[in-house]
């Protein structure tokens, strides 16, 4: 109520100044100095609000480009706000410092039964919300229960249907009681999981499964919005919160690892201009920025510079019932014939690794080898075969001429060039002058969707640690998958690696399944994201594993 | 006069009726929808219950009508991107910012408008007439988004007393102001040279002088009140535009203004943000060309609002 007041009364107000703007051209000094005093006053008001930023002596000022999303857990889903939320909530596992590696955070330990299928994790003594309150395996329960309610509407409910009976919720097919996640007692919290699931661990870590405060969330539904309703269970917490400005957190003297948090605290700025930001932390008020696209060929061997693999790819995708793509020789041939080492040195720049796969590195197996590495590698860039499989393809489909090939992306200056340097290289390399497209986000999105793209651009960002996170968006039913390809020799891979318990297995399970997606090639693989930042000298120790959101936790400032 | 008011009063009412059915249907027929803003690989089935959950699988017409209702209540829920907060709430804390910032930004433009335009006038195909208008065509012609960054890129690091970016204290308001300025400073002075020069050869003028007034009486009292009158027509669009915000001088500066709102409510396809501030922006806009119709009649008595009773 009080902010549709506030709304009229802004509207009002604005007529009102214009009509004494107005009147004040008529030359009445008295307006005038009454017009002058309402300025005046609120210059003043805003400057206490704003309250320039004058950060302690130990805290990190980063740049979080855009207001959160949310920061209530099931809502949020998106780098906003888990870059903030994973700094001042905390699942039952949380990724180390060193590898991304699962390690014991709101929970001490946990047990596994021997099928693989039921997860008894035990809380630690004396955790607490920033209310005081202890956190219990109940809020746990609660929380999780309610990533997988429709009435929630979560973005993110999908990653609640690890656990048995979740889906069935979500689809209002079975009660809340059919999920089967139960506090034994308030430190003892017991998970049946659809499959055995070995990576579950990695799981939990993420900020879509931590845990909200109970009685909070029952009482506001819009608990996350503000400052004073919020309530979390981190290594910090929430001190300010100036919306649109910026964010301040302080280290959680209660958190129960509070003693290994260096900093005092962290503060981010939303600034949503790349460049601007850059001008920022030149000028010292931020510690750390990202490289500005179009800058990181300077910057990337500047001595401030931090690059680390992220788990995302930047690929393109067939519809493989279009024609010429149902042929796969022809998508083959695609696939040969695009040289990303020339993409990723000429204009991204960023020395990204180039993808001979999908699946992108940073995933370990249980060998502790990089997946990636023990996978094959496939398409080098190789003209002459591009050539004869276009040939042998342009056969098969009885073709003396190619049907006109489109290729589609989403607005953007870098991918309008990548695109060019495309076209150049199918030109030259299969002598085919494909037609280039490109439309706003939003369009582009409901196109490909809806299948209605011959040849498109896409990405993937990682959520959780495993390849299977990767490969199963290909799957006939993946909402991801948007290409049309349908393979049930590669459902049927995916779904035993999803019920096979032993890790050795089911990896070879996954190393088969991306084999025969690179065989298939409904998609071409380009280059795998990286993590392009830079960090004044004085800052350490900011974790950025490949998957997963930043950590601040270990952070220190010298 | 009142019966002039309660007219256009009600046309304002149609008008804006007619604004809102034709943003609602263009909304809905625009392709993508807000919730495939994130590509997150949302599972089918969350997207059946976020449809559900902001009512986008009811019927359209029922839809229209919830909408219309959100308008006249002036209720727009919670925005579909940003989705803890209201988008009222969000407006609200935007708007301060904005409204300052437009306020300086109108307050230099007028002033230094008028004052170049009258130099210009005065001084006619004098050197100073060439350079005003220079300066004018150079402030038009540079699109604010490049000034802006100029001037971040040499102004505000070559010296401490103007603050890169970000929005707090009054020194963080003169260059983004400057930059949002120039084009509006350079219309206006345009706009009042070639009025002055207009009415500098007018018959009045000659009399005036040949009373023996002062030139300083001459231009302020006679000609320049009879030249501003085509200035006060742009002022009113101008002031729309200026007072909501503006999404590139803003994002540059990284100003926590409103501006962002209009424009990125569209490619998000965030409903009821989309809503609000076309409501707003036509509220402002048509509230302030009935302001500019009201000045008409106190600036030029010649002007009359209504017809006189018979």
């Amino acid at each position: 109520m009080k902010k549709k007041w506030l709304m009229l009364m802004f509207t009002l107000m604005l007529s009102m100044v214009l009509v004494l703007a107005a009147c004040s051209d008529e030359g009445s000094d008295s307006e005038e100095s009454d017009d002058d005093a309402t300025d005046t006053e609120e210059t003043d008001s805003d400057d206490s609000a704003a309250g320039e930023s004058e950060a302690g002596e130990n805290v990190l000022v980063v740049n979080n480009e855009s207001e959160p999303t949310s920061l209530d857990p099931p809502i949020g889903n998106d780098q906003y706000s888990y870059d903030v939320l994973n700094n001042i909530g905390e699942g039952l596992t949380r990724l180390g410092a060193d590898e991304a590696v699962p390690e014991p955070a709101m929970a001490e330990d946990w047990d596994v039964s021997e099928d693989g299928l039921t997860y008894t994790f035990n809380l630690r003594e004396g955790i607490t919300w920033t209310n005081g309150e202890p956190v219990t395996a109940q809020d746990f329960e609660f929380s999780w229960k309610r990533l997988a309610d429709p009435d929630t509407a979560s973005p993110a409910a999908q990653h609640s249907y690890w656990i048995a009976g979740a889906e069935e919720f979500n689809a209002g097919e079975a009660d809340e009681e059919d999920v089967l996640v139960t506090a034994i007692d308030d430190q003892t919290l017991e998970v049946v999981l659809e499959n055995p699931t070995e990576f579950f661990p990695s799981i939990t870590a993420m900020p879509q499964l931590f845990p909200v405060h109970k009685e909070t969330v029952e009482e506001d539904d819009n608990w996350a919005g503000s400052l004073d309703t919020i309530v979390t269970n981190g290594p910090f917490k929430m001190a300010e919160w100036d919306h649109d400005v910026r964010i301040l957190l302080e280290r959680n003297e209660d958190y129960w690892d509070a003693e290994n948090v260096a900093l005092d605290g962290v503060q981010y700025e939303m600034i949503d201009d790349s460049s601007t930001a850059y001008q920022l932390y030149e000028d010292g008020t931020l510690d750390t920025v990202a490289m500005p696209a179009d800058m990181i060929e300077t910057l990337i061997d500047s001595e401030d510079a931090f690059v680390a693999p992220r788990a995302g790819i930047e690929f393109q995708r067939f519809n493989v019932n279009e024609e010429p793509f149902h042929n796969k020789k022809i998508r083959q041939a695609f696939n040969y014939a695009i040289d990303s080492q020339i993409i990723v040195d000429r204009i991204i720049q960023g020395d990204e690794n180039i993808a001979e796969g999908f699946v992108a590195y940073g995933f370990l197996t249980p060998d502790g080898e990089d997946f990636r590495d023990v996978a094959d590698s496939h398409y080098p860039y190789d003209p002459e075969t591009a050539q004869q499989l276009l040939e042998e393809g342009m056969a098969e489909e009885g073709y003396d001429e190619l049907p006109t090939v489109t290729f589609s992306y989403n607005t953007s200056d870098q991918h309008s060039i990548v695109s060019q340097a495309i076209q150049e290289m199918i030109l030259e390399n299969l002598g085919i002058d494909i037609q280039l497209e490109n439309s706003e986000w939003a369009v582009f999105m409901e196109a490909q969707q809806g299948l209605e793209l011959q040849y498109s651009r896409s990405s993937f960002l990682g959520g959780y640690n495993d390849p299977i996170n990767f490969l199963t968006n290909f799957t006939t039913d993946n909402p991801m998958n948007r290409t049309d390809f349908s393979n049930e020799e590669f459902d049927a891979l995916i779904n035993s690696s999803y019920e096979e318990d032993d890790a050795n297995a089911r990896f070879d399970l996954l190393l088969e399944a991306e084999a025969l997606l690179m065989e298939e090639a409904p998609i071409v693989p380009l280059y795998f994201y990286n993590h392009t930042f830079l960090y004044k000298p004085e800052v350490n120790n900011i974790v950025r594993h490949p998957v997963g959101f930043v950590e601040f936790k270990y952070a220190s400032l010298d | 006069m009142l019966k002039f008011i309660g007219k256009r009063f009600l046309w304002m009412i149609v008008t804006l009726w007619v604004i809102i059915t034709v943003t609602f249907i263009l909304m809905r027929f625009a392709p993508g929808s807000p919730l495939d803003i994130d590509d997150v690989g949302m599972s089918d089935q969350a997207r059946e219950n976020m449809m559900a959950h902001y009512n986008l699988d009811q019927p359209v017409i029922l839809q229209y009508l919830n909408y219309l209702k959100n308008a006249i209540t002036f209720d727009f829920g919670p925005s579909m991107v940003t989705r803890s907060r209201e988008v009222s709430d969000m407006l609200a804390s935007g708007f301060p910012a904005s409204l300052q910032l437009g306020l300086v930004t109108l307050i230099l433009a007028v002033i230094s408008g008028i004052i170049l335009g009258v130099l210009a006038a005065l001084r006619h195909n004098k050197l100073i007439d060439y350079m005003t208008m220079f300066i004018a065509i150079i402030g038009i012609s540079i699109p604010n988004f490049i000034q802006a960054m100029l001037f971040i890129q040499y102004i505000s690091s070559q010296f401490d007393f103007f603050p890169t970016a970000q929005w707090g204290t009054w020194r963080h308001a003169i260059l983004p102001a400057l930059a949002l300025a120039s084009g509006p400073i350079a219309i206006i002075a345009r706009m009042t040279r070639s009025n002055m020069l207009e009415v500098l050869t007018e018959d009045y003028i000659k009399t005036a002088k040949a009373k023996g007034l002062s030139n300083f009486q001459i231009v302020v009292k006679h000609a320049l009140r009879n030249a501003l009158l085509p200035v006060i027509t742009i002022l009113g669009v101008l002031v729309a535009s200026i007072f909501t915000g503006s999404f590139v001088v803003e994002r540059i500066f990284a100003i926590p203004g409103v501006g962002q709102y209009f424009v990125e409510s569209i490619t998000n396809r965030d409903y009821p943000m989309i809503m609000a501030t076309t409501i707003i922006y036509s509220t402002i806009f048509i509230i302030m060309m009935f302001i500019v119709d009201v000045v008409y009649g106190i600036v030029d008595p010649r002007i009359q609002l209504h017809k006189k009773e018979e």
